[in-house]
């Protein structure tokens, strides 16, 4: 009796697992189709960055990567067609993922990578946020090694066909449903049209002043991960003979890396970057056209659409003088 | 090891599977077994200090039952207890006491030369701390007969679901049922199995989700505005109610499904109309502990004066506020809602009766809810904060409450993080209101049922956050 409750049992949970399986693979199938036909908004840029875009100039970074460099302006001043790979909320394994793909691809001409200190200090969140590769695992099987910093099921994770749209369901919604009311980007840069406050930025920088007083004692342990894969990102390149320019753009405060105890940081992004010789370094983050100019930026991280106007044609004529000869 | 994790799933698997595999004489043998890996899943070495306290307890019991003489009785179990206490103080208070001494003796410009002591919390000391003392207090009591088979009481404090987190149990509850043969029961099986499912539901789709939104706050308590505040410390409450009952009903269906019945502990607590009701459905095992061995003790509300009544019951709290942490943080929040229940019996005779008139009396039961919810989300604001300091710092923000709040990494979590929120409530307005009504995971008809459950496994895929987060409660 006891037996056949038991097989009973097994065969009801075999089914029940053949019909989540079942409706797992539709769901999954209905959800792919939505995500790879986004036409606007950052699905439809991550997966041209990751599948299509063959441009000279490939720029790879976080929000401030896609907030800060305006591709019109950078390829009009060198000549060479420019794309803006950067994604909001993503740091540098997400970049170095990118880059190994897009350097399989296709050669460009000019790498630039915008880093700052916060990335290569200790946050795990850099690594989770890695999941928005995993609709392109099965294309880029080459990705497995990024998505287990992740965790290590999560390859395992990916039987599930439904799993790789995890937390995706309202931005995949939102632009199926109201694709205009989306941000068009114009080659992977998006600006950004708010404008800070003389108030808000004395308010912020009395905050940070007063954070600085509680971390100031905190040791300073850089990430050895993300040092890893910055190093990867610049190996690359040199591998591939890509000229390559690893950029700190603008800061609100000046040198913002003091007061975020990440002193340590900030040199390792110079240090690193310029023991590559196919890199050029440049930084930003204590340029005085830049600093303490609320007007020229949207919030305490990013550039509004002027100054990311005025520091891309700042950048686009460096890049015009010292870069015209490789095109 | 972690309930919301892949191990884990094997684990479970492999230990029900064996547990079912194996003649009864065996079982408790495989429970303790596994109980003792998932332990030293965490710390290896802490096991010794649940070695340390089974010995010391068992012991108690055995000649606390065997002892005629009442002295002798009372001695043993005050020998039970300091251990237990004993070892709390030391892992748990220790640091923080010397943290104390050391400030006052900085005052007279004194040196302390007590040293710091470098060890880590062991995970879930006070839950089982407690288990174990109730343990020989039930038997001082003579409520409880001594546990003759050492394996078996090792078992009732190790018991793998409930061993770092709770529910708390009472050895009347429990410990009868590790001898008890357990044939295997398919509603049993299945109802726990739907009972984990919502507990995993709870935990990663909405308890994680708050989590990222209610860290990027707390964490940064200068940078945010009232109205950030007001929304996180809200998140806050809903975060750990759903993280810690999430566990609970793993915690509960794990046990069920192999014929173990554990105690309820929670009962949708925001759906309580004031202080009180808000204790007699949050964390019920902790609560019924500290009443059953405490406040009675006490004098409970049988005291001559009102005066002692009233300190018994913030005195209640206030250690209930020290039972979880050695911070101040949690000390507040325990002296906060000893003030609550204090106020709250004072001024309960005034209070206006409920309405005859069915949408006065709702109106009146929503507007008490309001209320008890608030006063509870206040308090978490300690509770959660890194520091009284940064407590008090997100509580002055509250004059800028108003100004466009902060969305978190995109708006696409804050979407996630109120959808969360809003199937809570849902799910438990349907349970709390309409208790018959909707029961899709045990309709009589099989496509409602699977479908629903299958349902529930998709959306853990699509919402849930699985990036491991530590349950909240583990740290106590």
């Amino acid at each position: 009796m006891r037996k056949k409750t038991i097989i009973q049992f097994l065969l009801r949970l075999a089914a029940f697992c053949l019909l989540l399986v079942l409706s797992d693979r539709l769901l999954g199938f209905v959800f792919s189709k939505l995500y790879f036909s986004q036409e606007v908004g950052q699905f439809h840029q991550t997966t041209y960055a990751v599948d299509s875009a063959r441009q000279d100039i490939l720029i790879f970074g976080s929000s401030r990567a896609v907030r800060h460099y305006d591709t019109d302006s950078i390829a009009t001043a060198t000549g060479m067609s420019t794309y803006n790979a950067g994604r909001d909320g993503q740091m540098i394994p997400y970049a170095a993922a990118v880059e190994e793909i897009a350097l399989k691809r296709n050669r460009p001409k000019l790498v630039i990578l915008d880093i700052n200190a916060w990335e290569l200090a200790d946050n795990p969140s850099k690594y989770e946020k890695l999941t928005i590769l995993l609709p392109y695992y099965d294309k880029h099987p080459e990705l497995k090694t990024y998505l287990s910093e992740i965790s290590p099921f999560e390859t395992y994770k990916l039987y599930s066909k439904v799993y790789p749209f995890n937390s995706s369901i309202f931005i995949l919604a939102s632009n199926a449903l109201f694709p205009a009311s989306a941000k068009k980007d114009a080659n992977g840069y998006l600006p950004l049209d708010a404008v800070m406050t003389p108030a808000f930025l004395k308010e912020y920088k009395g905050n940070m002043e007063v954070r600085y007083q509680k971390i100031k004692n905190k040791e300073e342990k850089p990430d050895q991960k993300a040092i890893g894969y910055y190093k990867k990102f610049l190996d690359a390149t040199a591998a591939a003979h890509v000229p390559t320019l690893v950029v700190i753009s603008p800061t609100v405060i000046k040198d913002p890396f003091i007061l975020d105890n990440q002193e340590k940081e900030k040199q390792l992004v110079k240090d690193i970057a310029t023991a590559y010789p196919q890199v050029t370094f440049l930084d930003y983050s204590a340029d005085p056209r830049f600093y303490d100019h609320p007007e020229k930026f949207s919030d305490a991280f990013h550039l509004n659409r002027q100054g990311a106007s005025e520091f891309s044609a700042d950048l686009a004529r460096y890049l015009a003088s010292h870069f015209r000869a490789i095109h | 090891m972690l309930f919301n994790s892949i191990e884990f799933v094997i684990f479970y698997i492999l230990v029900t599977a064996l547990y079912f595999a194996l003649p009864h004489a065996f079982r408790w043998i495989l429970l303790l077994a596994a109980s003792c890996y998932f332990y030293m899943a965490f710390v290896p070495i802490y096991i010794l200090i649940l070695g340390f306290t089974i010995v010391i307890d068992y012991f108690a019991g055995i000649y606390i039952e065997k002892a005629r003489d009442k002295r002798k009785r009372k001695w043993l179990l005050s020998a039970s207890l300091v251990a237990n206490i004993g070892i709390l103080a030391v892992f748990k208070y220790y640091n923080f006491i010397n943290l104390n001494i050391d400030l006052l003796f900085q005052q007279f410009n004194y040196k302390n030369p007590i040293p710091y002591l470098s060890i880590l919390l062991p995970i879930g000391l006070s839950f089982h701390t407690f288990q174990a003392m109730s343990y020989t207090i039930e038997v001082y009591r003579g409520n409880q007969k001594a546990e003759k088979h050492f394996g078996i009481y090792s078992l009732y404090v190790m018991f793998y679901p409930q061993l770092v987190a709770g529910p708390i149990e009472r050895p009347q509850n429990i410990l009868h049922q590790m001898h008890t043969h357990h044939k295997f029961d398919y509603n049993l099986m299945v109802s726990g199995l739907k009972m984990m499912l919502w507990g995993f539901f709870k935990k990663l789709v909405i308890a994680d989700r708050l989590s990222i939104y209610v860290n990027s706050v707390f964490n940064n308590p200068e940078f945010h505005n009232g109205t950030t505040v007001v929304i996180a410390s809200l998140f806050f409450a809903v975060q750990i109610y759903c993280d810690f009952s999430g566990y609970t009903d793993i915690a509960i269906g794990a046990a069920r499904s192999m014929g173990f019945d554990l105690m309820k502990n929670f009962n949708r607590p925001y759906f309580a109309t004031n202080i009180q009701d808000f204790w007699r459905r949050w964390h019920i095992s902790l609560s019924t502990w500290f009443r059953d061995y405490l406040y009675i003790p006490l004098g409970g509300s049988k005291t001559a004066s009102v005066a002692r009544r009233y300190m018994n019951v913030f005195i209640i709290f206030l250690v209930s506020g020290i039972w979880h942490g050695a911070n101040y943080t949690y000390i507040i929040w325990g002296a906060l809602h000893g003030l609550y229940s204090v106020v709250y019996i004072i001024i309960k005779p005034y209070l206006r009766k409920t309405p005859e008139k069915r949408w006065s009396a709702a109106l009146m039961r929503t507007g008490n809810m309001a209320i008890t919810i608030a006063l509870v989300t206040f308090a978490w604001i300690f509770f959660r904060a890194n520091s009284v300091g940064d407590a008090f710092t997100l509580i002055g923000h509250f004059k800028t409450f108003g100004e466009m709040p902060f969305l978190g990494d995109g708006i696409s979590n804050f979407a996630h993080s109120i959808l969360a929120v809003v199937i809570l409530f849902t799910v438990e307005y349907k349970m709390e209101f309409l208790p018959d009504k909707y029961n899709w995971f045990y309709s009589p008809n099989i496509v409602v049922r699977w479908g629903s459950m299958a349902f529930t496994v998709l959306l853990l895929l699509l919402l849930g956050v699985f990036n491991g987060g530590q349950f909240i409660y583990f740290q106590f």
